[in-house]
């Protein structure tokens, strides 16, 4: 049964960028003209490829609108483009070579009216592995959810788990971030769902909207071919990660890193590059240093400022001189003497952002592995609120660090493991090694452990029912769970991992109608 | 998503579609389905044209209808695609047996047990071409290493007791079937059996007193 249109609600704009993709384009607009919300305006942006006039013409559809445009100028400068058109509430993206089932706008726009302040939504997509073959058509190798990640803002700034044709937004949260950046060749989606972090939660919907292709073998995607040329492509990770819109952000911590080197030698230059290389949530990094010393500093990084202090100013002096210049919610004090190896500040700052107690709390950095964490027990290495810092530093003016926040009344210790940044990319690490070496009923203990504590609940009951199916003799447990999956939506996944479990179990007309659902999904002649 | 050992994504899923219709063709071919079930194979192959396991779904579906050659053929197109396909040497020796050829089927039972000594239908495929050609000697030594890693396997046990019975080794017959009255104390064929080798024991004493 076809759901009627409806044409009641928000504008919706929907921006597609294309180029030189004629054929799958096509099919992307089709699926787009076939939404059940009915109320959306669509901008198909030629950035510079082989016509597709005709192709947009061909749906005599007035709400879609083409701009054609003779030079190739790349995707961000499409997007930008697209958005001086749009008129929408809202905004979706739809790439050339993808696919949204009927009901993706309707299933975005009902989670970001649903209440709770969330500016930007997501559901799940296929991730269609197919093989081209000459004439360009796409043989279907396997349809899988290859992220289905609930919204967590420390991993947003170190990996993109929102895939942009998976999103909707408020379109004036763009005000806020600013325009998508036309500088970057690669990462631009990641580049703007982590700008919108900066001022919106993200409601997941985990269910299949559509789907997103990719081929096996060398790709023409550009970013495949920007990520093998290593240096160009670090260089854009860096840009996104230093990128920081205009304030205020209410909903990202901004970290101040305090970098106490005293002098600007190869060590202090060994530690900033650290604090570059491994931080990922947004800071800068404030170096109090003297004039003939800052003249010797050599960055063109645009998140390094430095303090001026007088020469042969001392660590209190340094300290507070940087407090002076620093705006931010927390402050990461890194003293002389910490090693040049491993700084890696997010465990204490993660630690510091859910901490019920970052007022009372300073959480100590991690810093290379086997060497002293400090040189020195009057200076450790801390992340602590802002304001925290210096309450401190005015209970004891001019003392060293472990003394002002004693006499704060501020606790200093190391961050919890539950406390600790991306823990549950670390936990399901460890899940995969089980699995990895046949553990598969210990496997299925920590994904139910991993659902009970950090959500992301189909996800993890999949792979728990996966892996109990693997341990052997828990059938009518993974059965039970994967069942539940499936009333809820099946995927390929798992109708397969139910249709196995049937037929284990002697089932097997039951498994074969379930093979034939997924069968039916591979093939597009049913949607999940 | 999954992550390697490295940090990287693993790629997952580039199989599915080929899993899927193997999966699909085998539930058919178990229903009696073997129109369905072929087409499925068929599709798979085409979109895993390395992989024996279609070509081996079709024997079974040629073993099932009775048509040999049509088994043969798939059964050679897999280990065309694979020679190590230890079930497609098993499904060939099936055909030879059919048609009573059972040297090689023997011959073809041994290739499969050689690459997947677990088999079990080779196994017993084993047993029972060895019992048509009065050999069994080689199928001893696969059937004791078989139980040596699976010493629970009743109906294995029972294959083994019954060449010892033929080999005229009385006692380690006698052994093997209370063995399998342990782990089957109602099989009939067992204690029928372990009644006439008892027998026999009794009217050879020499065998009797044999360690």
């Amino acid at each position: 049964m076809t759901a009627t249109p409806s044409h009641r609600g928000p504008l919706v704009t929907v921006l597609v960028p294309t180029f030189n993709r004629r054929r799958y384009l096509a099919e992307a607009l089709r699926s787009l003209a076939g939404q059940t919300y009915a109320n959306f305006e669509a901008v198909v942006v030629n950035d510079g490829g082989e016509p597709v006039a005709d192709v947009v013409a061909a749906l005599a559809d007035p709400r879609f609108t083409l701009i054609e445009r003779r030079d190739n100028r790349g995707k961000a400068a499409s997007l930008n483009e697209g958005l001086a058109r749009a008129r929408g509430s809202y905004v979706a993206y739809l790439d050339d070579d993808d696919l949204y089932y009927p009901a993706h706008l309707a299933a975005l726009l009902d989670a970001l009216q649903a209440g709770g302040g969330c500016g930007a939504a997501y559901t799940d997509l296929y991730k269609v592995h197919c093989r081209v073959r000459p004439d360009g058509s796409r043989q279907v190798l396997g349809k899988i959810v290859n992220v289905s990640r609930d919204f967590d803002r420390f991993l947003i700034c170190h990996f993109n788990h929102v895939l942009h044709v998976s999103l909707m937004h408020r379109r004036d949260l763009l005000d806020r971030t600013g325009p998508y950046n036309e500088r970057l060749r690669v990462l631009v989606d990641w580049d703007m769902t982590r700008r919108l972090a900066f001022f919106t939660d993200f409601r997941h919907v985990p269910r299949v909207t559509g789907e997103y292709y990719a081929p096996v073998g060398p790709s023409d995607r550009l970013s495949y071919r920007q990520r093998l040329q290593r240096q160009a492509y670090l260089e854009q990770v860096l840009a996104v990660r230093t990128t920081r819109p205009a304030k205020p952000w209410p909903k990202m911590p901004d970290l101040a890193i305090i970098l106490l080197a005293g002098r600007m030698d190869a060590r202090a230059a060994g530690v900033l590059r650290q604090a570059l290389l491994w931080t990922f949530m947004p800071y800068r990094v404030y170096l109090p240093l003297a004039a003939e010393d800052a003249s010797r500093l050599r960055t063109d990084a645009p998140v390094v400022a430095v303090a001026p202090v007088a020469a042969g100013a001392g660590r209190a002096e340094c300290l507070d001189a940087a407090l002076g210049a620093a705006d931010a919610d927390f402050a990461a004090v890194v003293p002389p003497g910490v090693a040049p190896g491993l700084l890696w500040v997010e465990d204490a700052l993660h630690a510091a952002v859910t901490s019920g107690a970052a007022d009372r709390t300073a959480f100590l950095i991690r810093c290379a592995a086997g060497a002293p964490p400090w040189a020195d027990a009057d200076w450790p290495p801390v992340v602590l609120r802002l304001d925290a810092l210096r309450r401190a530093r005015a209970a004891a003016a001019g003392a060293p660090l472990a003394h002002a926040l004693r006499a704060a009344g501020i606790a200093v210790r190391p961050p919890c493991d539950g406390e600790r940044a991306l823990q549950f990319d670390r936990l399901l690490q460890q899940a995969q090694a089980m699995e990895a070496e046949g553990n598969w009923a210990q496997a299925a203990w920590r994904y139910e452990r991993l659902r009970a504590r950090w959500a992301n609940h189909r996800w993890m009951d999949e792979r728990a029912a996966r892996a109990l199916f693997r341990a052997g003799g828990r059938d009518r447990q993974a059965l039970e769970l994967v069942r539940r999956l499936n009333r809820a939506q099946p995927t390929v996944d798992t109708l397969l991992l139910e249709a196995k479990l049937l037929r284990r179990g002697g089932a097997g007309d039951e498994a074969a109608a379930l093979l034939e659902r997924a069968e039916q999904i591979l093939s597009g002649k049913a949607l999940p | 998503m999954r992550l390697g050992s490295d940090g990287f994504v693993v790629e997952e899923g580039l199989d599915q579609h080929y899993e899927v219709l193997k999966e699909l063709g085998d539930c058919h071919t178990a229903l009696g389905h073997f129109d369905r079930a072929r087409q499925c194979y068929e599709e798979a192959a085409l979109l895993a044209p390395d992989n024996p396991g279609p070509h081996v779904g079709r024997g079974v579906i040629g073993l099932e209808c009775g048509s040999m050659d049509e088994a043969e053929r798939a059964f050679r197109e897999a280990l065309d695609a694979d020679a190590a396909c230890a079930e497609a040497w098993a499904g060939l020796a099936m055909v030879f047996q059919q048609r009573r050829q059972f040297s090689d089927a023997f011959e073809m039972y041994m290739k499969c047990l050689q690459r997947d000594p677990d088999n079990l239908a080779a196994l017993l495929g084993l047993f029972q071409a060895s019992r048509q050609m009065g050999t069994f000697a080689r199928v001893i030594g696969y059937l004791e290493a078989y139980l040596d890693r699976h010493p629970g396997d009743a109906s294995v046990l029972f294959c083994l007791a019954s060449l010892y019975a033929r080999d005229g080794r009385l006692r380690e017959a006698e052994d093997a079937l209370q063995a399998v009255l342990a782990l089957l104390p109602e099989s009939g064929d067992a204690a029928a059996l372990l009644d006439e080798v008892r027998r026999r024991l009794a009217a050879s004493p020499a065998e009797a007193h044999r360690p």
